[in-house]
């Protein structure tokens, strides 16, 4: 044992490791790249032994690979993130109905925000659409166990069981105590069986369909009454209900209450139910308000807590034990309202008279990530909003012995619960609370009203989280100098900016759509660049490219693809071109690697992840054997070279391509840096808005005799890495390489 | 719970940064996490990490256990910003009578030499001053381009940030947490230059 600070990811692979994992395979993408480099690494370096893993050219590729492994006995790892198990749906769908036999675990990741992605879909939505259970991790050492415990769980239920972290679990870095050494677990001696279940047939189906639903409502069952998997959706309790019998312990007696306190003052009637990170956040959220309502002498509400760590199937009886007596619950969660559906749905089963916030009533925001800030504000509301007893003289959150229990919340109108949480503890809560009054029957200028149902106190303590702010424009003055925006550009001397600007150039003012594609090549959407029109999934832009065709065939048709993304998923794209004869001009901007996401190799790299060199596939060659035509190819860093090829490309009729390349600049040494002559340079601006490169600025004070008092470019000599692409837009030849 | 934002531009060197303190915070036996930007964002874009140390004790006696990777606004004793205009995004996070150690070297990012009014750092950093002036924080502005090029590499950039902010003395590690760190964490080829970057950093 060692202690190791790991990313989130290399937890996973560490965990997976330990279990014995036999065989791992997946397609990069962030953010769930680097448990296959993990696993890789350990192995070419001794520590793990006897573990296969391989980049597969995709994800369905990678599922379709381990199904057959795990037939044979062996345990094995599945990765990729949110989007790629679109790509794999088609294997895990019917991979659950065969069933498996050594431990197959699916590692996918998913990404709120999305800070990387296409979309914000989500995993665990995924797991019950394929009826395939899912673990949801709230921290990297959780996952490290939820990791083992699924190869186990795998087994035995005969089910391929989902990981799935997101982002700032895969991207958290602790530190893990993980084992030096890894042994890959012994293949069981008959290997693989042959039997007629491992063939999907309708009548098979059926019966397997029945198998799937019995496991599910077992392990449902079993995530509530098996007490080694308790910890996977933990309960607790806090704020006033610490004078409280403790949770599960059922005819405990409470402690002898304080004075001012009651009984039901110390029950809770509030809930808080969180999934994944939101649940670290909402804990650290607690713990905040908690510690600032002791300063300000208030003390939290009675609430119970609870983290559902296996959202698929749904441990509905905990989730029951966990409610009882609750009023109200908030769901704290990121992308899709799953936690919340299953509390309905848990309300309608049980008849229970218990309010579900969330973000179906934007009690919680609806998309993206979710931090402690927003938590801690949540929390805060609805713990305030919560009808307060009528101790004026003690500032405490709770029920006045029987009181009614109010809510101000509406779930029916979901469009003024928005408002009041937006607008936090204002009148119009307070006017829904006196209409509530006036509904119970209840006096509204009574002890309930007014003070002490709340003001917003807690609220009031997390209002105002940032002390300081850089005001972008205005009262303070900083207007004078507003920030840049920084968004994600081509790295100064990327090949593809090259590529980019040649088809342009060679296109002059005929009318064309550009199809881009996934990668870093999408970042050719950018000014001054302009030259994605349209982004959808991977491999799509050469198959979008045809619908235009057909659609618009007066214009030209432009189909970006980056080498692995090409093998992944634009061969069968291209054969449709060239079947169905569509006019259009690939560009694969071949820059020898799958850059966006690290550099990983691929099929025409030749290089694999445990070392072996194949011959790599050529690109040319596959195209030839599709019948394409004509194939160019250029150096995208030579304009006159680039220009003319795609020129003879574009005015191919008939599906073309032009192969531009050039290594990515993360795998070739910078050449000496770029300089501009001040002497000659005119402040023209041609090197920014024809090709946009991060290692040019311009220096509006820098003065000289070609430019007077235009300004002039300059080159950041720590960004240029000296490809020399600028050195040829430059009209005046003011640009040049440093001796 | 000691809390420190590093910002700057993807390839800056942020992530080696915040390995560093998660090291010294390790060899003190504090629970740390750390959170990172990467993927997309990478590319040239504003990329953060979070670095976070239980260096309390709990209630009961153990060490604080940290449960976001994530830190909450207004909550860093330390920001090290590796350039002025990220030095004014992460604002937000410096707690009230935090510590802002920021690069005076501005990155011009595509966006701004684009527009009629490219940006340049000196606007920003007048109102970094004036900004925190009179509070209780603390502004520290580094000349990082003169450092550079003493210590005579780019790549020192991270090194000569953190050594500059733990020189302040206003987080609870020292130089001597942050050379340990470096012979743990850097590559053997590059780690008497990052301890000379230290050390000219200190003076």
């Amino acid at each position: 044992m060692a202690k190791q600070l790991l990313m989130g990811n290399a937890a996973f692979a560490h965990a997976a490791l330990e279990s014995g994992v036999n065989v791992v395979a997946g397609y990069p993408g962030t953010p769930s790249s680097e448990l296959v480099e993990t696993v890789a690494a350990l192995r070419a370096s001794g520590a793990a032994e006897g573990v296969y893993v391989e980049w597969s050219t995709n994800e369905k590729a990678a599922l379709e690979m381990l199904a057959g492994a795990s037939l044979c006995g062996a345990r094995t790892l599945f990765t990729c993130k949110q989007v790629g198990l679109n790509v794999a749906s088609d294997p895990l769908l019917s991979l659950n109905y065969v069933g498996v036999k050594g431990g197959t675990v699916l590692f996918v990741a998913d990404d709120p925000g999305p800070i990387s992605s296409q979309t914000e879909q989500d995993t665990r939505r995924f797991a019950s659409f394929a009826k395939v259970p899912v673990l949801d991790p709230t921290s990297p050492e959780q996952g490290f166990s939820m990791m083992k415990l699924a190869f186990e769980l795998s087994e035995a239920y005969g089910t391929p069981i989902i990981v799935r972290p997101t982002t700032r679990i895969n991207h958290a870095s602790t530190y893990f105590d993980v084992q030096e050494r890894t042994v890959a677990r012994e293949l069981p001696k008959e290997g693989f069986k042959k039997d007629p279940k491992w063939v999907i047939f309708p009548k098979r189906s059926f019966q397997a369909h029945g198998e799937i639903n019995d496991r599910l409502v077992a392990m449902a069952r079993d995530f509530c009454t098996e007490e080694r998997l308790l910890w996977l959706n933990p309960v607790t309790a806090g704020g006033l209900a610490r004078y409280d019998a403790p949770f599960d312990e059922e005819g405990g007696q409470p402690a002898a209450l304080p004075e001012g306190l009651t009984p039901s003052m110390v029950k809770p009637k509030l809930g808080i139910v969180a999934g994944g990170v939101s649940a670290a956040y909402a804990r650290e959220a607690l713990g905040l308000l908690e510690q600032r309502a002791a300063v300000a002498g208030l003390e939290l509400p009675a609430y119970r807590f609870m983290q559902v760590g296996t959202p698929f199937p749904f441990p509905q009886d905990r989730a029951a034990d966990f409610a009882a007596d609750l009023s109200s619950v908030l769901v704290l969660e990121e992308l899709d309202h799953v936690l919340e559906d299953e509390m309905l749905k848990l309300t309608g089963t049980h008849h229970l008279d218990l309010e579900i916030h969330g973000k179906l009533d934007y009690c919680a925001r609806d998309r993206g990530e979710n931090d402690v800030d927003d938590i801690a504000r949540r929390i805060a509301l609805f713990f305030d909003i919560y009808v307060r007893g009528g101790v004026a003289e003690v500032p405490w959150f709770g029920p006045v012995e029987g009181a009614p229990f109010l809510s101000l919340f509406d779930s029916r109108q979901a469009g003024v619960a928005k408002l009041s949480w937006e607008v936090s503890f204002d009148q119009r809560v307070k006017d829904r609370h006196r209409a509530l009054l006036v509904e119970a029957g209840l006096d509204p200028e009574g002890p309930f009203a007014g003070a002490e149902y709340g003001e917003g106190q807690l609220s009031a303590l997390v209002a105002d989280a940032a002390p300081y702010e850089y005001a972008p424009a205005g009262d303070q003055g900083q207007g004078n100098a507003p920030l840049p925006v920084r968004p994600p550009v081509l790295c100064a001397g990327c090949p593809h900016r090259g590529s980019f600007y040649a088809v342009k150039q060679a296109l002059g003012k005929r009318e064309a759509v550009y199809c881009g594609d996934i990668g870093c090549y999408t970042l050719g959407n950018a000014a001054p660049l302009f030259t994605t029109d349209t982004c959808l999934c991977m491999g799509a832009g050469i198959t979008m490219a045809q619908g235009f065709n057909v659609v618009e065939p007066h214009k030209k048709q432009i189909a970006f693809v980056g080498d692995s993304t090409f093998f992944a998923s634009g061969m069968t794209g291209m054969a449709n071109a060239v079947y169905n004869g569509h006019d259009i001009t690939l560009c694969v901007l071949d820059n020898s690697t799958t850059a966006m996401t690290g550099s990983q190799p691929h099929p025409g790299t030749g290089v694999t992840l445990m070392g072996a060199r194949r011959r790599p596939i050529s690109i040319r060659a596959v195209l030839e054997a599709m019948g394409v035509e004509c194939i160019v190819r250029a150096n995208p860093l030579d304009v006159g070279e680039s220009v003319m090829a795609a020129s003879v490309a574009i005015d191919f009729k008939g599906p073309s391509a032009v192969l531009f390349e050039e290594p990515c600049i993360q795998l070739k040494k910078p050449s000496a840096p770029a300089r501009v002559d001040p002497q000659t340079c005119t402040g023209c601006k041609k090197c920014i808005t024809e090709i946009g490169c991060p290692g040019i600025g311009f220096n509006a004070g820098a003065t000289g005799p070609a430019s007077g008092k235009r300004g002039q470019a300059f080159v950041d000599r720590s960004l240029c890495n000296g490809c020399g692409l600028c050195l040829q837009v430059c009209p005046f030849h003011s640009l040049r390489k440093e001796a | 719970m000691l809390n420190v934002l590093l910002c700057g531009i993807g390839g800056q060197g942020t992530v080696l940064a915040a390995k560093l303190l998660a090291q010294a915070a390790q060899s003190k036996g504090w629970q740390v996490r750390t959170a990172e930007t990467i993927g997309m964002a990478q590319r040239g874009g504003s990329v953060v990490s979070h670095v976070r140390m239980g260096n309390d004790v709990g209630p009961d006696g153990a060490p604080e256990s940290v449960e976001s990777p994530l830190l909450p606004l207004g909550s860093a004793a330390l920001v090290v910003a590796f350039e002025p205009s990220e030095a004014a995004r992460a604002l937000p996070y410096l707690a009230p009578d935090g510590v802002l150690v920021t690069a005076t070297t501005a990155v011009q990012p595509v966006t701004a030499a684009l527009s009629k009014k490219p940006y340049q750092a000196e606007g920003v950093l007048a109102n970094l001053r004036a900004l925190l002036a009179g509070s209780p924080a603390t502004l520290v502005e580094v000349d990082d381009a003169a450092l550079l090029s003493q210590v005579g590499s780019p790549k020192a950039l991270n090194v000569v940030l953190l050594a500059t902010a733990l020189s302040q003395g206003h987080v609870p590690l020292t130089l001597d947490d942050l050379r340990a760190a470096v012979r743990a964490c850097v590559k053997p080829a590059f780690i008497d230059m990052n301890l000379q970057a230290i050390n000219i950093a200190a003076k």
